[in-house]
């Protein structure tokens, strides 16, 4: 079961399009992902990443195509059942009130609690568990608002978590966070994602970072998929330079990372 | 119970204590009452006992909208009059006023019902205009000033000398003209709607954080909002029907909850609804016997409400209530 699991994919994005109004804003997107893989979203500001991240969780309903999560078409979900087979951590979350750490990560309980119920007491434990896993339990009381970025994105992380489910969806998780944290960050999501056996799709900014985390690629250009498929396939400078429209060389460190550097003008 | 007892005697035909505790215990055995007793017992019964309901179950009521409507449209400068429900009474008060007299039957219902609809109009011209909190509010503006300017409009036409005070008076807000019948109907609607809203109250948080935020967290966005919108206009509507506008509580009451309990709506609603009730007795009491005659409450709200709140803002700074 588990290694029928490792080869299908959980998620498999299909001929999507989708509008706003008449313009075109994703055209003819197809990849997949499978579970106990990290898939990065890269592109261009505008290319569309943040936009089919809203298409994969249901958020948007595609205009063509489709997404299907574990054999269901997400467009005929319910919030609900959606929220039980994705979680999403957002870019960032400003919030009017003072929730405490551990009423923010709770909150991830809403899609399994029955109608007209509260969270029980075991849901709180439960959350506690959670910001355990992450390592920041010693966060539970404090003020979601007063915490730094980095530790905004591991509470977010912790109630994606204890939404207890197979996706992942992170939207430039780190585009906030200083340099440290952002990798910091993306090791936390790498070994939940192992650990888990998670297919976690995640958009970012830095190809850098992609090319040291995620397994697969999809790179976007304006709307449309411009490459997708194994990193080692899909992080070269050619590619990168006509998706970012610079020019690069890619090099591998000590260690076998590849790095993309702009070379001079 | 001691603000209720102390309600109850309280006013300007005084009753003693001992006297309440006469009264209470001949209606528990069954006695009959006699003598004496007669006349508070008719005070009691028929002008203090009403009112006294009535005015925990407004202040309740607005609280906890006040409550409800911050945390729906992620703004802490809410009050449950966004949505014009409050502009739509005041219409269907003096609409009632103008043509029927200052008669009490037909106030109440007029005003209840042009507040359902001022809010129903308000919700579906917000809900064209893309659903989204802005631009409901936006549309509960719009609507606001549209039946703001048909009460100025009735005011200008009506009859300077019966019929233009009622309305001022009115709109002022006061308990003073609670009879049963506005009570019992105004206190079964509350009612309802805050054992509603208790029930449904912990989903209040997801739904602070955001439209997009709640959606991923399996929350049917706009039925959710529709839900918490319509409970929360039935008990306002049901307020303001039997006692006019009044300002302020819907707006302070739960600040002062949130910085008390904080911001969790599981404990946020019943703290609400508790302070909201007492806040509301305590200054319908004032009201009633403060020197100079009987004064409007609304007046009072605003008046002891206003400095409160900005000495609480002061005070409680650090606490962070909410962030901008």
């Amino acid at each position: 079961m588990e290694n029928i699991d490792r080869k299908e994919p959980i998620l498999s994005v299909n001929n999507l399009c989708f509008n706003y109004g008449k313009r075109s804003v994703l055209h003819n997107i197809t990849f997949s992902v499978k579970r106990g893989t990290i898939c990065g979203l890269l592109g261009p500001n505008a290319s569309g990443k943040t936009t089919l991240l809203k298409c994969i969780d249901g958020v948007f309903t595609p205009n063509e195509g489709f997404v299907i999560v574990e054999g269901k078409n997400v467009s005929r979900l319910s919030r609900r059942d959606a929220a039980r087979l994705m979680a999403v951590v957002p870019q960032q979350t400003t919030v009017v009130f003072s929730f405490t750490v551990l009423q923010m990560v709770v909150m991830g309980r809403a899609a399994r609690l029955a109608h007209f119920r509260l969270p029980s007491i075991r849901d709180y434990r439960e959350a506690e568990s959670a910001l355990d896993s992450l390592g920041i339990l010693e966060l539970a009381g404090r003020f979601f608002n007063e915490l730094s970025g980095g530790e905004k994105q591991l509470v977010l992380l912790a109630r994606a978590l204890f939404q207890d489910t197979n996706i992942l969806l992170l939207d430039e998780p780190t585009s906030h966070l200083d340099f440290k944290n952002q990798y910091m960050l993306m090791d936390v999501i790498l070994s939940i994602t192992k650990k888990n056996n998670l297919a976690t799709v995640v958009s970012l900014h830095d190809p850098n970072l992609a090319a040291k985390y995620c397994d697969y690629m999809v790179m976007m250009k304006s709307g449309r998929l411009y490459k997708e498929g194994h990193k080692n396939n899909v992080f070269k400078a050619d590619i990168l330079e006509q998706v970012y429209g610079m020019k690069v060389i890619v090099e591998n460190t000590s260690k076998g990372t590849p790095i993309a550097v702009p070379t001079e003008r | 119970m001691g603000v209720v007892a102390a309600a109850l005697t309280m006013g300007r035909y005084a009753i003693s204590p001992g006297t309440l505790f006469e009264i209470i215990s001949s209606v528990l055995t069954g006695k009959s009452i006699d003598e004496p007793l007669t006349t508070p017992f008719m005070v009691l019964f028929s002008v203090r006992l009403p009112r006294v309901i009535i005015a925990a179950m407004v202040g309740a009521a607005l609280s906890v909208s006040g409550a409800v409507f911050q945390g729906l449209f992620r703004n802490p400068l809410v009050s449950p009059g966004i949505l014009g429900v409050g502009s739509g009474a005041s219409f269907g008060a003096t609409l009632a006023i103008f043509f029927a007299g200052n008669t009490a039957w037909a106030i109440g219902p007029s005003a209840f019902l042009w507040g359902l609809i001022a809010v129903f109009l308000a919700y579906h011209i917000g809900r064209r205009g893309g659903n989204s909190v802005t631009s409901l509010v936006l549309a509960g503006v719009i609507i606001s000033a549209l039946f703001t300017a048909a009460v100025s409009f009735l005011k200008y036409k009506a009859d300077p000398y019966n019929q233009l005070p009622a309305i001022v008076f009115w709109t002022m807000g006061s308990f003073n003209s609670a009879v049963w019948a506005d009570t019992v109907r105004s206190s079964v609607l509350i009612a309802t709607g805050l054992i509603c809203v208790y029930v449904l109250r912990w989903w209040l948080n997801p739904m602070a954080l955001g439209d997009e935020d709640a959606s991923t967290l399996g929350i049917n966005v706009p039925r959710a909002r529709f839900i918490y919108i319509f409970i929360t206009t039935l008990m306002v509507a049901a307020s303001v029907s039997v006692c006019g506008n009044i300002g302020w509580v819907g707006l302070v009451v739960p600040h002062m909850a949130r910085i008390i309990v904080g911001s969790d709506h599981d404990a946020l609603i019943p703290f609400s609804a508790l302070s909201g009730g007492i806040f509301m007795l305590v200054m319908d009491t004032l009201a009633r016997i403060l020197p100079g005659g009987e004064i409007p409450v609304g007046i009072l709200t605003s008046l002891i409400g206003a400095p409160f709140f900005a000495y609480l803002l002061i005070t409680n700074e650090q606490k962070g209530a909410w962030h901008s």
